[in-house]
């Protein structure tokens, strides 16, 4: 069942999607439930053989080896779940760490600058084997128990918490590397609730369009030179994504994107013109995905470098 | 907007006071044959309320830290191991655990306290203990005679359907 989506949504998507049909129908459905293999705690091969045990049919993905769709939804009441050796996290959220993992997996300093409650937090700690250090930043303190309570669950060791509005972070600090995942209008997540599209409007879209320019551009400030930063949303909307980036390199001459590339993963080209607005061409190196196109929420990558 | 953090303060940048959070590594080397070595590359931090926690060697002085890494114990009086160190590094406790069946485990989960047999707990002694289901780690139980007081956190706790 298609849920009621607002005339305006249609009359802004429907246009620049590929397949609007099944753009739509798949609105409609649920996403898979779909978890990672917590690396600090177990195996991918262990887990494997725990499910065949339980019965439970799971599916690897072709893109991450620790990323698994499964059959039956009670994910959350297995003993994996328990002992944290899998942590329930929806496919494309998973995309930001697995884009930088070669990065990752050397970095000493990184930052992720709105981290609860800490899917991409811990899923960093485990790509860096607890070593080095994460700064995992959030402005909403009720968020940061979660954010806490995530990273015991899933073994985290090499990271700390600060409650910082990101746009007052110090800047003394250069990191190697920083993940900006940042607050959206979150119309890629319609799949798991209504509640999106009932607050939906443009306006909405504007203010989020505009603090994020802002914490882009603070971001940046903080990466060290050579350092590699991910822009991620969980949003479909042009002004909170290639707009986004567009105004960072627009304010800030050294930051140069990287082509994003996910081997085994479907990832779609930029929207370069929005509202009558033509993108800087270097922004045709940034991706989004579609939820149709993964089956999973829709989502948007850009990958900076300083 | 921001809130002030009361419960636990960090002096950013300085290692614990050495009495307690040394007196904590003593204490599991000493309780569950772990070895210090196996903190050795992380930092070790303890807070004003006798927490001690585990995480990076070298923290920032700036901006003021929340929270750093995995909370390993609570010291204030007796030294209590923290579930989360004990699942964590479970497979290199070499003493003072129990073992239970499948069903007890289940049970153990879910919050309840259990009983051993004398073959579950064998040469464990009063005090606390790692609670292991095959060669799964669980989390901390508190041994007396063959009662096995529960010591998950209560948010852990988890009615288990696969196990
Ligand atoms: C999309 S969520 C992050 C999800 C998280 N990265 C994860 O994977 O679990 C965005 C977060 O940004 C935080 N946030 C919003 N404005 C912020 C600001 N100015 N500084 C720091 N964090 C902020 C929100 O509290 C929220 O937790």
């Amino acid at each position: 069942m298609e849920p009621r989506i607002p005339e305006r949504f249609r009359e802004r998507y429907l246009p620049v999607v590929d397949d609007p049909d099944a753009f739509l129908a798949c609105l409609g459905e649920l996403t898979p439930k779909s978890f990672r293999v917590n690396t600090l705690k177990s195996s991918v091969a262990e887990v494997q053989a725990r499910f065949a045990g339980y019965g439970i049919g799971i599916r690897q993905t072709g893109w991450c080896p620790e990323a698994f769709v499964s059959d039956v939804p009670e994910l959350g009441g297995t003993l994996e779940h328990f002992l944290g050796s899998i942590y329930l996290q929806e496919l494309a959220s998973m995309l930001p760490p697995v884009l930088v993992r070669k990065e990752l997996e050397t970095a000493r300093l990184v930052l992720d600058a709105c981290a609860a409650p800490g899917s991409k937090t811990t899923q960093m700690a485990a790509i860096m084997r607890n070593k080095g250090m994460i700064v995992a930043n959030d402005i909403d303190y009720s968020r940061i128990r979660a954010l806490k309570f995530n990273m015991e669950k899933t073994g985290t060791i090499n990271t700390i918490i600060t409650n910082q509005n990101l746009l007052h972070f110090p800047a003394q600090l250069q990191f190697d590397a920083v993940l900006l995942d940042a607050p959206c209008s979150g119309e890629g997540t319609i799949r798991k609730t209504d509640s999106v599209l009932q607050e939906w409007s443009e306006r909405v879209i504007e203010g989020h369009s505009h603090r994020q320019k802002q914490l882009i551009v603070k971001a940046f400030d903080l990466l060290a030179p050579g350092g590699v930063m991910v822009y991620s949303t969980c949003t479909l909307a042009p002004e909170e994504n290639e707009g986004v980036v567009d105004t960072l390199l627009r304010e800030r001459k050294d930051a140069r994107l990287e082509n994003v590339s996910v081997p085994g993963f479907r990832l779609s080209p930029a929207i370069m013109e929005w509202d009558g607005a033509q993108f800087s061409e270097e922004v045709s190196k940034v991706a989004r995905v579609w939820p149709h196109h993964n089956n999973t929420d829709g989502f948007f990558l850009a990958m900076v470098r300083k | 907007m921001r809130r002030r953090i009361t419960d636990s303060q960090y002096k950013a940048g300085k290692e614990a006071p050495a009495p307690s959070a040394a007196d904590v590594l003593l204490y599991l080397e000493e309780r569950f044959g772990l070895e210090r070595a196996l903190f050795s590359d992380y930092g070790l931090y303890a807070t004003s309320k006798g927490r001690i926690y585990i995480g990076p060697k070298r923290l920032v002085n700036h901006p003021r830290i929340a929270t750093v890494g995995l909370l390993i114990a609570r010291s204030q009086g007796a030294i209590k191991p923290s579930t989360n160190l004990l699942q964590l590094f479970g497979r290199q406790v070499k003493k003072n655990y129990v073992v239970l069946g499948r069903e007890n485990a289940a049970t153990f989960i879910g919050g309840t306290d259990v009983k051993v047999t004398s073959g579950e707990k064998g040469d464990a002694s009063d005090g606390y203990v790692l609670v292991r289901y095959l060669d799964f780690s669980l989390g901390c139980g508190m041994l007396h005679g063959s009662d096995v007081r529960n010591m998950l956190p209560k948010a852990k706790r988890l009615k288990i359907a696969y196990i």
